[in-house]
């Protein structure tokens, strides 16, 4: 008896070290967003690369498509920019951006396109986060894939990354 | 060049902490003791490295390299240069960059300051090591700082995040780890008794500087922190049972447990088992709060990012230590012999309930905070255990511990001889507490039942640590002595009490309200009258700031309180900070809101009593500092 009580302690913490092991499993990345099987929500905004041309959600044509929310001032979206290039180049699927809150006209965020190259057929510009806001998004890079039928499928918080890429997106591409 | 050779360094000291922590091992195994000898030399070697690799990234932060990506994302050319320094601990990286420093600084400090014999610090050494070979190679794996974004690196960086750029945090998240990783000495203490078979009361006596010093420096960190959280975030609360302020008092729960343990078993080698459990479950529980804050399981102010292969990597550090220490007490606890017999009226029951109430109360909340997560995944639907769990389960214990703080230096070992001071004690206590009840009656009105009861928790201790002496002492030598032997418990128990009254008086008298004024215009509450004088805009290095300010009046005299909303254009957020004005019994705190044509929009509050609260624990912290410093002197006369 004593030296089952002896046990307990290392009993406990085993126990916790599973919990938590089990509570990890849940992917943080996807969070729960309530866009998930809905259509693109409607908007009006204009493009980065011409400000005189206003778009709304049908100009998304070429699906399955990504939606993928970036700025200058997000560090992280560099990290996941040359995934994007071979994305594009690589002709994997089509990838559509979403400018968030730049804080001047987008003259910044063109030069850096042209700069280090551009993997968007084009962006959105929303310096005031209205589509963003419509869409649930906590900052900047997020993405989201679009199926097909324009449903959305998932949402990434996060950098894009190849092996994200394959575990997550390129299931839903291929079916 | 100076990042990389700070990547360098860091790649460098894992070599050499693996060689301390893992090779000696391995040789005893094979039956060849390599290294064996040379453990405290490598050591002291490693330290250096690790010191010069986090020299490196501060020197990158104040040069502005945005070539490496954690500069890059926490810091920008406009920060004042303060604030670059401090962004080196700003986010993960660099706080664990800092924590890796601390383990290896004390454990310097171990290696140049012990008493015990050579073997058993030798394999303490090499369980430091063990910790510090496997943070940084949790460091280097998953989350490097000094990664780099080349060739394509920003020439503006991110900025540090503007709650942070604030004097108590420089301070902050330092002191707290320093008490966190502090409890590393301890656990490696334990884990060498147990191999070596040493589990005497001298590893006790030797092991306890070390965890007082930590309780210290965790009770400063934790208070430096509510002391931020009030006047910084704007809402004038001190405390949020916030998960991951509740995974820092968890640790300090339990470090002040095993103070009180090991000084049983350091006297009457009582309860042997019981200290070198608590001393795992002190470091268990710091690993604990490491990993929780850092896997993105916890949502919170404090979380860092998300990323659940941090959390797997950390998850299996904690399971190396604490299970496989853990293990190791399984096999070896049965050895130990108590013999020493006790009444039930003694100081060593005593200690066995202050025990029992700190760790159930550590486990409680340690429960509270992780139960969420648990329903959460059961079920599907977020709940939120919260603040009405945490306070209502704080009270009992915080009685039950009050009432031992009174009774603590009557209680004798062994036995108690008489009872005869109880009387005495009851009649001091209810004087003291009618008295303080009627100021606070005649200052701020009726209270509660919860305040009666921090007042009674008052003047018990107050009475049973110090004020009941003169009566039952002959000579004033007699109290002098008394006043200088034990001003570290007189300290430290005096301190809680004058944080237990804090917090009953602030949560009985505390006023707020929300009000809309235009310039000119007066408010008042209770007996005191705001006076919204004027509002003006202004610019600075980065920021730009609206600024209101507001005169209190009340009785007859006036002071002024500034309140301002600060709008950081490069991290793009919005900051409010409170306008404070202090006086002994109450703090004055305003804060400015939101524009509503002509007028403002302003919660008041007055909190009284509530400085009284990081006023207590400063004098926990100097009676712990003092007490670790005592016993190191009179370890080292037996020396």
């Amino acid at each position: 008896m004593k030296k089952l009580l002896n046990l307990l302690p290392l009993a406990f913490f085993a126990g916790l070290v599973v919990t938590l092991f089990f509570l990890l499993g849940k992917d943080n990345a996807e969070l729960k967003s309530v866009m998930i099987e809905k259509n693109f929500p409607s908007f009006s905004l204009s493009t980065l690369e011409n400000p005189n041309v206003y778009i709304d959600q049908t100009s998304i044509k070429k699906l399955p498509a990504l939606i993928n929310i970036w700025a200058t001032w997000c560090i992280a979206c560099r990290v996941e920019h040359p995934f994007l290039m071979e994305l594009k180049d690589k002709s994997i699927i089509s990838i559509y951006g979403l400018n968030y809150k730049e804080r001047d006209n987008g003259d910044k965020a063109r030069k850096l396109l042209s700069r280090i190259g551009n993997p968007y057929e084009f962006s959105f510009f929303d310096p005031k986060g209205k589509l963003a806001i419509d869409l649930g998004v906590y900052g900047a890079p997020e993405t989201f894939f679009i199926d097909k039928n324009g449903l959305i499928k998932i949402r990434h918080v996060g950098p894009l990354t190849a092996d994200i890429w394959e575990e997550k997106f390129n299931v839903l591409l291929k079916k | 060049m100076i990042p990389e050779l700070g990547h360098l360094f860091l790649i460098s000291a894992l070599v050499l902490t693996f060689v301390t922590g893992f090779l000696p091992y391995i040789g005893a195994v094979i039956g060849r003791h390599i290294f064996f000898n040379y453990v405290f030399t490598i050591s002291k070697f490693s330290f250096l490295l690790i010191s010069i690799s986090l020299i490196c990234l501060i020197y990158s932060f104040l040069v502005d390299d945005f070539s490496v990506m954690y500069v890059a994302s926490n810091s920008n050319t406009n920060l004042p240069f303060y604030y670059k320094l401090t962004a080196t601990w700003g986010a993960h990286e660099g706080s664990l960059l800092l924590w890796i420093f601390f383990i290896s600084l004390w454990k310097v400090l171990y290696l140049n300051r012990n008493g015990s014999e050579e073997n058993f610090n030798i394999i303490a050494l090499t369980i430091i090591n063990q910790v510090v070979f496997t943070f940084i190679a949790f460091t280097l794996f998953t989350s490097n700082p000094f990664e780099r974004i080349l060739p394509l690196s920003p020439i503006q960086g991110n900025d540090l995040n503007p709650l942070l750029q604030d004097f108590a945090f420089t301070i902050h998240p330092p002191l707290l780890y320093l008490g966190y990783s502090g409890l590393v000495v301890p656990f490696a203490m334990a884990v060498a008794a147990m191999l070596t078979g040493n589990t005497d009361s001298l590893w006790c006596r030797f092991a306890r500087p070390w965890v007082l010093l930590s309780s210290g420096f965790l009770t400063l960190g934790i208070s430096v922190g509510s002391w931020w959280a009030y006047y910084e975030l704007g809402w004038g609360g001190w405390w949020f049972w916030d998960p991951v302020e509740n995974m820092a008092f968890v640790p300090w729960l339990v470090s002040v447990a095993l103070i009180h343990s090991l000084i049983t078993s350091e006297k009457r080698g009582l309860y042997r088992n019981w200290s070198l459990l608590l001393s795992i479950l002190a470091f268990a529980t710091s690993l604990l709060g490491t990993f929780l804050v850092r896997s993105g399981i916890l949502t919170s102010v404090h979380a860092f990012a998300l990323d659940p292969e941090r959390g797997v990597f950390i998850l299996a550090i904690f399971f190396y230590f604490i299970c496989g220490s853990l293990l190791i007490y399984f096999f070896k606890n049965s050895k130990i012999r108590e013999e020493a017999t006790y009444n039930i009226l003694s100081k060593e029951f005593g200690f066995l309930l202050n025990n029992i109430l700190l760790v159930v109360l550590a486990l409680s909340i340690l429960f509270g905070t992780i139960f969420p997560l648990i329903y959460e995944a059961i079920n599907g639907r977020q709940i939120s255990v919260g603040a009405p769990y945490f306070d209502f389960l704080i009270i009992p214990f915080a009685v039950g511990l009050s009432f031992l703080q009174g009774l603590g230096l009557y209680l004798g070992w062994h036995s108690t001889k008489s009872f005869n001071f109880l009387i005495r004690l009851l009649v001091e206590t209810f004087t003291i507490m009618i008295i303080i009840f009627l100021v606070l009656y005649f200052l701020f009105g009726e209270g509660n039942f919860y305040l009666l009861l921090s007042i009674l928790a008052f003047s018990w201790i107050l009475s049973g640590t110090i004020l009941d002496k003169p009566f039952n002492t002959k000579t004033s030598k007699e109290i002098r002595d008394f006043l200088y032997y034990r001003a570290e418990v007189i300290f430290a128990h005096l301190g809680t009490a004058f944080l237990i009254l804090g917090v009953g008086v602030v949560s009985a008298y505390s006023m707020e309200t929300e009000v809309l004024l235009a310039p000119g215009e007066e408010f008042k509450l209770g007996d005191s009258k705001f006076t919204f004088k004027e509002i003006k805009t202004r610019k600075e290095q980065n920021y730009n700031s609206t600024q209101a300010r507001l005169a209190v009046s009340t009785h007859n005299s006036s002071y002024d309180l500034i309140t301002e909303k600060r709008y950081y254009p490069f991290a793009n957020q919005m900051m409010t900070e409170a306008g404070i004005k202090t006086l002994i019994t109450k703090d004055f705190y305003v804060t400015l809101g939101d524009e509503l044509g002509e007028k403002y929009s302003f919660r008041l509050q007055i909190k009284p009593f509530v400085r009284w609260i990081w006023f207590g624990a400063l004098m926990v912290a100097i009676g712990t500092f003092l007490s670790a410093y005592r016993q190191r002197k009179r370890n080292e006369k037996i020396t």
